[in-house]
């Protein structure tokens, strides 16, 4: 154990003897290759950042781009296979289209109504009212509850017996119908999952919009009053157009990370084939899972889903100039 | 003005004071070979370790539980006792324990020894990952490396293109555990040695009944849940999914077909079987086990037959042979081996410590993989709550074979799964159909 501990004190050092070595040998060569003392510290100093971000993201990001276009195991030297991995996903792996519909259709569903509910909460809590404080910390506590601990309880408040389908019971008999299994079958997973998606509805969405909401002058709330308008007419042409950047930049958060979900898949177990499940998870799979890694297929899937957002995002990039107000004009 | 490179001389300075500090620390981690040893100062009367050799450490992967993982301690510091150059260090890592061994393997810093069931160990083989233990094997007189004792369908697991590269420590059939009273109480005779899938599935249609009245079953004559596998039915039907060259999938020929036929008949059919929803709410063999599920097809080492013996609120069931298909009563042997991993340092010493932890599992685990272990007396020594059940368990063992498995197994499984397997138990397609789409699937999964 001390041994251990000791050994790991050491590499650190070692390393930090390392970093600190060539940050002062970055600054003396680029002094002597003429550069302001000042900009060759800057340059030194940012040194450790780079590197690491060479090292531990730059490098993995291109290694994947070229593993997807290899069969690479990990234990033996990748084989180019050209496009191959590409175009097995699209026309030979019964689990892509499943899962890219439901990936997809999750986002389109769950990320308006919960961006809805979050301005909508985000909303109350502007209001002055007492003990605002805590109502604000109430509503953000979901949302620093541990994800698995928030699926695990949702796979249970929708399971065939649990809360949901137990409150809901009368309803079935009504209609004639067995309680449904949220997650097991084709039609109610989706639901399922975007229900679920709305515990986040009062987390970091929430605070961010009220930020937009803080920030809006009242003088346009009161030249609304004057002209004779009434609380529509302000959420409509004063606050949806002062908070636009701010919805804008939710929305496009929201996109890139409604592609990536992950948790909900790991922890439900969802049937690719026929539901299909979240892309990230079919990544996952193929690159770890079973003990049988194919990290070339996956990395594959890896860069499918970085144009996936890459054509999301710019989606709504084109479309904000038609919703998106920067001091009252247009972007 | 501060000099702006002297921003850099704390970090330096504190770098070097830090490894100044640590370093001499470090000198401690290569133990003294005179160091005494513990494990010597409990070593038994027979063959005690000499006091000036240090033995080797050599980890052990497993994938056992805490119940299980205390039971193979057991038998470790048994074997750790008695051997001279090697004490085994266990591992356990109980959850996604295959994505840690493949990280740890390529990371270079697996175990020396792994558990691998069997569908794991050719492609591991095939990638050069473990060592080939046919040389070690070939002089050795211990009872656990003679390997013309084993069964051949069992080992053949552990072997690929001529090779050894592990121990097989079980083999364990699919056996019928069957509800006593359920039987009784629906008027049905327990199964028998003469049974076929017809008689099954009548037995199973009885056995689903609605005991409270309400138009649903609660109570099923069986469960299916790609569980058993659908292989042990094509095979009974004379069937088979992978050739004996593992050239080709005959899955779309009539006899397997006559077997997935058989299989989809009964599985989430509520005519027989417990459904999909009711197995995920209920658990699955947990069904059997409280009384709700009349038939279950369990491995001969499951406790279902002596639950109740230890804990009355478990339904009491006995043990009987799986039904007879048209062709044989093949039945799946579920096989699991050791394994060393090529980048040991210690070659020998993990050589020597599989052969001795295998014969120690053997007498632990039922039913062992070796001719002369499978016997009633070892069956009850091992596990004496099986004592009642040697007798069909034994009995079941000459049908019992094991996958033949190739190097892209998880690739032909997955397929296997995805293009037959899966839509035939959803409704997406008939046996025949999806088994002429993906033959070709299968197939390509087999080439090297």
């Amino acid at each position: 154990m001390l041994d251990a501990y000791v050994r790991t004190l050491v590499d650190y050092a070692v390393v930090a003897v390392v970093i600190a070595t060539a940050m002062f040998v970055t600054f003396r060569v680029l002094v002597r290759l003429g550069m302001k003392r000042e900009a060759a510290t800057g340059y030194a100093l940012v040194l450790p950042w780079l590197s690491g971000f060479i090292i531990w993201t730059l490098y993995p990001i291109l290694a994947s781009l070229y593993y997807s276009f290899t069969s690479y195991n990990i234990f033996q030297p990748p084989k180019w296979v050209g496009l191959d991995n590409y175009v097995r996903w699209f026309t030979n792996d019964p689990s892509f289209w499943p899962s890219l519909r439901l990936t997809l259709l999750y986002g389109a569903i769950s990320l308006p109504i919960g961006l809805s509910l979050s301005l909508g909460v985000a909303m109350l809590l502007a209001r002055k009212v007492r003990g605002v404080g805590i109502w604000r910390t109430i509503y953000y506590l979901p949302a620093i509850i541990p994800a698995v601990a928030t699926i695990l309880l949702w796979r249970w408040l929708l399971g065939t017996n649990g809360l949901f389908n137990t409150l809901l019971s009368p309803l079935y008999r009504l209609i004639n119908v067995d309680n449904p299994s949220w997650f097991n079958g084709e039609r109610f997973a989706l639901p399922g999952l975007i229900i679920m998606s709305l515990w986040g509805v009062f987390g970091a969405n929430t605070v961010i919009l009220l930020a937009g909401l803080k920030s809006i002058p009242v003088h346009l709330y009161e030249a609304v009053e004057l002209d004779g308008g009434g609380a529509w007419a302000k959420f409509r042409n004063v606050t949806i157009p002062m908070i636009s950047p701010t919805l804008f930049y939710t929305l496009v958060l929201g996109v890139i990370a409604a592609v990536k979900t992950f948790e909900p898949g790991i922890f439900i177990k969802l049937n690719g084939t026929t539901t299909g499940t979240f892309l990230q998870v079919l990544v996952y799979a193929d690159a770890f899972a079973g003990g049988n890694s194919r990290m070339g297929y996956a990395s594959a899937l890896g860069w499918i889903m970085l144009v996936i957002v890459m054509v999301l995002t710019v989606f709504v990039l084109r479309s904000s100039n038609l919703w998106v107000y920067y001091e009252g004009e247009r972007t | 003005m501060m000099n702006k490179p002297r921003l850099l001389i704390p970090f330096i300075v504190a770098s070097f004071v830090i490894a100044a500090c640590a370093s001499p620390a470090a000198a401690p981690t290569v133990a003294p070979a005179a160091a005494p040893q513990p494990v010597a100062t409990t070593a038994p009367a027979v063959a005690p370790a000499p006091a000036t050799t240090a033995k080797v450490k050599i980890r052990l992967a497993t994938w056992t539980g805490v119940d299980e993982a205390k039971e193979l301690q057991a038998v470790i510091d048994k074997v750790n006792a008695q051997a001279t150059t090697y004490e085994i260090v266990h591992e356990p890592q109980p959850a996604d324990y295959y994505i840690k061994i493949q990280t740890n393997l390529a990371g270079g810093t697996a175990a020396d020894l792994l558990w691998l069931s069997q569908e794991n160990i050719t492609g591991y083989a095939d990638k050069g990952v473990l060592l080939d233990i046919s040389p070690n094997l070939k002089s050795d007189t211990r009872p656990a490396a003679k390997l013309d004792d084993y069964f051949p369908d069992v080992l053949q697991t552990a072997q690929f293109n001529g090779k050894t590269y592990g121990l097989p420590w079980i083999a364990q059939p699919v056996v019928l555990f069957y509800n006593p009273k359920m039987f009784a109480d629906a008027g049905v005779q327990p199964p028998t040695d003469a049974w076929t899938w017809n008689d099954f599935k009548a037995a199973a249609a009885k056995l689903t009944k609605d005991t409270n009245g309400d138009g649903k079953p609660d109570q099923w004559g069986t469960a299916f849940n790609s569980w058993p596998p659908i292989q042990m039915f094509i095979w009974q039907a004379g069937g088979e999914v992978i050739s004996a060259d593992k050239a080709t999938s005959p899955i779309d020929s009539p006899e397997a077909l006559v077997g997935a036929q058989f299989y989809k008949d009964i599985i989430y059919n509520p005519k027989y079987a417990a459904s999909q929803d009711v197995i995920k709410e209920q658990g699955f063999s947990e069904l059997a086990k409280n009384g709700k599920v009349a038939m279950f097809f369990g491995g001969a080492g499951d406790d279902l037959d002596y639950a109740h013996s230890k804990d009355a609120r478990f339904a009491e069931m006995k043990m009987a042979l799986v039904p007879k298909g048209p062709k044989n009563r093949a039945t799946f042997a579920w096989t699991a081996s050791t394994v060393i991993n090529a980048a040991t340092k210690n070659p020998q010493a993990a050589y020597d410590a599989l052969v001795d932890l295998t014969e120690g599992i053997q007498h632990w685990k039922i039913v062992a993989p070796r001719k002369s272990l499978a016997t009633a007396a070892v069956i009850a020594a091992s596990v004496p709550l099986k004592k009642d059940s040697a007798a069909v368990i034994l009995q079941a063992l000459p049908d019992a074979r094991s996958f033949r498995i190739v190097p892209r197994q998880s690739e032909w499984d997955t397929a296997f799964w995805e293009k037959f397997q899966d839509p035939l138990y959803q409704g997406k397609g008939t046996a025949t159909d999806l088994a002429k789409t993906a033959r070709p699937q299968l197939e390509i999964a087999l080439k090297p």
